[in-house]
């Protein structure tokens, strides 16, 4: 359980601006809360990047009909998006915010979903379009003390604005960027998220703790071992279960089974974004080998469902050990083809180094993890920083580079299947014996108390923020999407690039659209 | 080598010994309208076809493989599919550039493709300046594509009609730099010369370095001037959906995607002639059986083979590699090619001047 | 070190780098394909055994009715209709499955149904062509 420091809202942005001063710079996780009675409020996960040290901060306001809090957008710039997202769940508004806009629901939605008091016949399914809006609002504080509510134009009438997507071939899902060019270069970018948003926290609020599992196989559907051995790590460590070694060592094993699954997916797309789709089918090929590997098995190529409360499924296949390892040897040699008709290249080269740089300390305040913030020098593997499952006990490196460019981010993840690979390679053979479940009681109730659990995804970390009042349903169930600071940088990341440079930009960074809207 | 102007002369006697010299005139320019027109739908379909089937190998694919055998009949579905589909027209579109642009593309491409020799005798454009009515004609697509850009009212399509216009010019001028260079070498601008100078040896081989030089420039900027992968940039699909004929459906769309697969067919040709030979098959001196041998083989199944080796070695080069950024087209092209094929003309000079050559 | 190359140089390496791309096309121009025929290779077809296709009551005598997997169900896939009927011959009261009704369509293949069955009742099994031209089709009475 988590020891949380509650904040009083007028002092907060001073307390947070002392604890970044402190080394705290990368905020971890920013979820939104209705307490009922007691208000609403924020709780912020913030970590050390040097000591690795962690603090949670909480702040809470009881002004219900127009909750105001104080941003700390200007302290951890992730915190924007963020913001927009707790603004749209709870209709807390934060002072001194740029850009108070909904982030994932329409922009004509009545009421604020996650809070309790919600009231779900307010909203019948809209058979209109949406009208985007070139204006957002924010709120000021003046000198005397008193709000005002400013607008502010997104993009003059003007600018030459194009939509990349929300259908669009290079954004990997219904991601939707509203772009200002400048003959071919961008000048500003504007995310739209929530075309595949299902709302999962509020309807993990109303499912037991074995249902919520289910759903966060859906979140990114190319972490879904991580993602749910997030949720299971997360109420296990609530209930204090311990699971065996054998799950443990299986865990692990399926973990980076997927991460590799993961990855050649991300160099199939980013071949195709980048136009060699000959490349696309290579690392489609190779994936399916993983892909039979893992039905054979969970009984699911996309969608696992593996991971439970306290254990697994079902034991692995039994020819498991023997087509991992002909899957090790196969791909060793085939990643070299990979550099060779890609890496390689002079075009792919051209096209990828020295475009969109991020900074490392852009990376650490976005919170921009995985492959993306490791490129531009941050070690912030989960699998280090806090080891969870058995990789305490493997030897692993983890793979840094310093440019932060696209090359960087795609070097970052090539190599990190190597290591994947070693990572199976040591453990394949060394599967203890155990049971694969343990016993829980037919319905699992989860203790009082608030409880965080990150995995290193594969793009980066995914976390689970579980507020219990000891029922059998969470009180309030939040996802850290890995996708979610990745987005968030992208303005940042491609300004003054080109727009052949957003598709490079946006194949590396490598964000999965499911996970971002939840 | 059997001659088809045998054929063409006995129509045209023919036709002389019953109608007036006019009438007939013009009954023979229906006749070859039509012939050309035939030739280049087959054309389009056999080259859709193979980029099919040669993609899906290089991606360790089949291809198509379920309507009749090995795939073949999908093509007439698609044609008949291509045709039957509504045309649709975009609102505050210019209606009149949006659908005129489709056919200035197909004109072009047509025009050029009438100037391939097929066979001896087998050509239909063949005078003095043919190389330079050539180049001329096939530039005229690039008026096509702006248009379509322009009048679509759509700002994907004008990104990608700009970037065409940009690329298309630039690529012009080391394309026609190296067929230059081959001239310099036979003298002639004729495509029946051309071939005829090459009965004792292609060019690629009597012009040796120089002409191998300017083969590989002509193949890359003639792949770039029909926008074809890596240079697909005008329709680059992962970043302005379809370019320049987004806004496009139906047959308007299909006249463009036949006009793309014939212009690359048109380059292919046109490097075949100039550099290959064309339909003059392969000699070698001193092997008089061989040469025999070879000469029983028709001509134009020398060209096709040899032009569809081209295409195959483009499409080699396109399923390869991944699609350029736009300023790295115009460097490639105004940092190396250029100058390259300047160079390279004049190393070609040389080599004419001291008859280096074969 | 890349940026001091000569314009030469810089070439060179290009062409170099591209040649070992056409190298690797190439080969796999002419290895074996990696299609899978679908319609045509049923036969051949491989599906793990633990592939969730749908759900399905090999045995409905082994029902007992005691909606267990309704209650787990997240989606409300599962409707159990029982009733109580006595047992003529001990006069005890007993509840018989009358109905068992599963939406295909709003399945989520979670697999907490099967786990929840405390008589190994319902299975998943690999079938898995499961299109239908009709949203009605995909509601199943699996006990018949």
């Amino acid at each position: 359980m988590d020891n949380i420091i509650t904040i009083d809202k007028y002092d907060f942005h001073d307390v947070a601006l002392e604890y970044k001063e402190q080394g705290y710079d990368f905020l971890r996780c920013l979820t939104g809360m209705d307490w009922g009675e007691d208000g609403l409020g924020a709780v912020y996960h913030l970590e050390n990047t040097l000591t690795q040290e962690n603090v949670v901060l909480k702040t809470k306001t009881t002004e219900l009909s127009d909750p105001i809090l104080l941003s700390v957008c200007d302290i951890w710039k992730g915190a924007e998006f963020y913001e927009r997202e707790i603004f749209d769940y709870f209709g807390i508004r934060f002072l001194g915010h740029p850009d108070m806009r909904r982030l994932f629901l329409r922009e004509d939605w009545v009421g604020h979903p996650l809070r309790k008091d919600y009231d779900f016949s307010l909203n019948p399914l809209r058979m209109t379009n949406e009208v985007t809006a070139d204006m957002t609002q924010n709120i000021e504080v003046l000198k005397d003390g008193s709000v005002i509510k400013k607008r502010e134009v997104l993009f003059d009438e003007d600018e030459y604005v194009i939509n990349i997507g929300p259908q669009h071939p290079a954004t990997h899902g219904v991601l939707r960027f509203r772009v200002s060019l400048e003959g071919e270069t961008i000048k500003k970018l504007d995310v739209h998220c929530g075309y595949i948003h299902r709302g999962i926290e509020k309807m993990c609020e109303s499912l037991t703790y074995p249902q919520t599992l289910a759903l966060s196989d859906r979140l990114d559907y190319l972490a879904a071992h991580h993602n749910r051995h997030a949720l299971c790590m997360c109420i296990e460590k609530a209930m204090g279960i311990e699971v065996s070694e054998r799950v443990q060592y299986i865990r692990t094993i399926m973990d980076e089974l997927q991460r590799i699954d993961s990855h050649l997916l991300f160099y199939s797309c980013a071949c195709m974004d980048l136009g060699a789709l000959t490349a696309f089918f290579y690392g489609f090929r190779d994936r399916e080998k993983i892909l039979d590997i893992f039905e054979a098995t969970t009984g699911g190529r996309l969608i696992q469902n593996y991971y439970t409360i306290g254990g697994l499924q079902a034991d692995i296949a039994p020819d498991f050990v023997q087509k991992v390892k002909e899957f090790i040897t196969y791909m060793r040699p085939t990643l070299k083809e990979y550099h060779d008709v890609f890496t390689g290249n002079v075009i792919m080269q051209g096209r990828t180094k020295g475009v969109g740089v991020l900074s490392k300390e852009d990376a650490v305040s976005f919170g921009a993890t995985g492959g993306t913030g490791r490129a531009s020098g941050w070690a912030c593997d989960v699998r280090k920083r806090h080891p969870y499952a058995v990789y305490d006990i493997v030897q692993f490196d983890e793979i840094l580079y310093t440019e932060g460019d696209c090359f960087s981010r795609y070097m970052v993840r090539m190599k990190e299947i190597e290591q994947s690979l070693n990572i199976i390679e040591q453990l394949i053979d060394n599967i203890p014996d155990g049971e694969i479940q343990v016993k829980m009681k037919p319905i699992i109730k989860v203790p009082e108390g608030s409880y965080y659990a990150a995995v290193e995804g594969s793009r980066g970390e995914f976390g689970v923020y579980l507020e219990s009042r000891g029922d059998k349903f969470p009180y309030r169930l939040k996802f850290r999407s890995s996708g979610l600071p990745l987005v968030a940088a992208m303005d940042t990341l491609c300004r003054d690039a080109k727009i052949a440079d957003l598709i490079a930009i946006g194949a590396t960074v490598d964000y999965v659209v499911p996970d971002i809207d939840r | 080598m059997f001659d088809f102007g045998i054929i063409t002369s006995w129509i045209h006697e023919f036709l002389t010994s019953y109608l007036p010299l006019g009438l007939a005139t013009f009954l023979e320019c229906v006749l070859v309208g039509v012939c050309i027109i035939l030739l280049y739908v087959v054309i389009a379909v056999i080259m859709i076809y193979m980029e099919r089937k040669v993609c899906a190998a290089f991606q360790c694919r089949l291809g198509p493989n379920r309507v009749g055998p090995w795939g073949t009949i999908q093509l007439i579905c698609d044609m008949i599919k291509m045709l039957t589909k509504e045309i649709i027209s975009v609102r505050k579109s210019d209606k009149f550039l949006y659908n005129l642009a489709p056919f200035i593309v197909i004109l072009a491409s047509v025009m050029a493709f009438s100037c391939l020799p097929f066979g001896r005798g087998m050509s239909v454009l063949d005078f003095n300046v043919g190389v330079f009515f050539l180049m001329a004609s096939s530039s005229i697509g690039v008026v096509g594509i702006l248009l379509a850009g322009w009048g679509s009212n759509n700002k994907y399509s004008l990104i990608g009609a700009m970037r065409s216009g940009a690329q298309m010019i630039s690529y012009e001028l080391s394309a026609s730099l190296s067929l230059l260079t081959i001239i310099v070498l036979t003298d002639t601008m004729q495509f029946s010369e051309i071939v005829m100078r090459q009965q004792d040896g292609w060019f690629i081989f009597k012009g040796h370095i120089p002409a191998v030089i300017a083969f590989v420039v002509y193949l890359i900027a003639g792949n770039a001037e029909v926008n074809r992968g890596p240079f697909d940039l005008p329709e680059a699909e992962s970043e302005l959906t379809a370019g320049y004929h987004t806004e496009y459906s139906g047959m308007h769309f299909g006249l463009f995607y036949v006009a793309e697969f014939v212009n690359l067919f048109i380059i292919a040709g046109v490097a075949t002639t100039i550099f290959l030979g064309g339909w003059m098959p392969l000699h070698v001196s001193g092997l008089d059986g061989f040469n025999h041998i070879m000469d029983l083989i028709p001509g134009f199944i020398w060209f096709f083979g040899k032009a569809f080796f081209v295409v195959w070695l483009l499409m080699w080069m396109k399923w390869t590699f991944p699609r350029l950024r736009i300023d790295q087209i115009l460097t490639l092209e105004w940092r190396y090619l250029i100058p390259i094929s300047l160079v390279n003309l004049l190393v070609m000079v040389i080599v004419v001047v001291f008859k280096l050559h074969f | 070190m890349e940026r001091n190359r000569s314009y030469l140089g810089k070439l060179f390496h290009g062409i170099s780098t591209l040649l070992t791309g056409f190298k690797v096309t190439g080969r796999e121009f002419f290895t074996r394909k990696v299609t899978e025929e679908y319609p045509d290779n049923r036969d051949t077809l491989q599906i793990s055994p633990r592939f969730r296709g749908r759900l399905s009551m090999p045995d409905p005598q082994k029902c007992i009715a005691c909606g267990l997997c309704q209650i787990n169900c997240p989606n409300d896939t599962i409707k159990v209709v029982s009733q109580i009927i006595t047992d003529e011959e001990t006069g005890k009261k007993r509840k018989v499955l009358v109905s068992y009704d599963y939406d295909l369509g709003a399945c989520m293949f979670c697999q907490l149904c099967v786990n929840a069955c405390p008589h190994d009742a319902i299975c998943f099994t690999t079938e898995f062509e499961n299109a239908v031209y009709d949203r009605e089709h995909l509601k199943l009475t699996l006990n018949k």
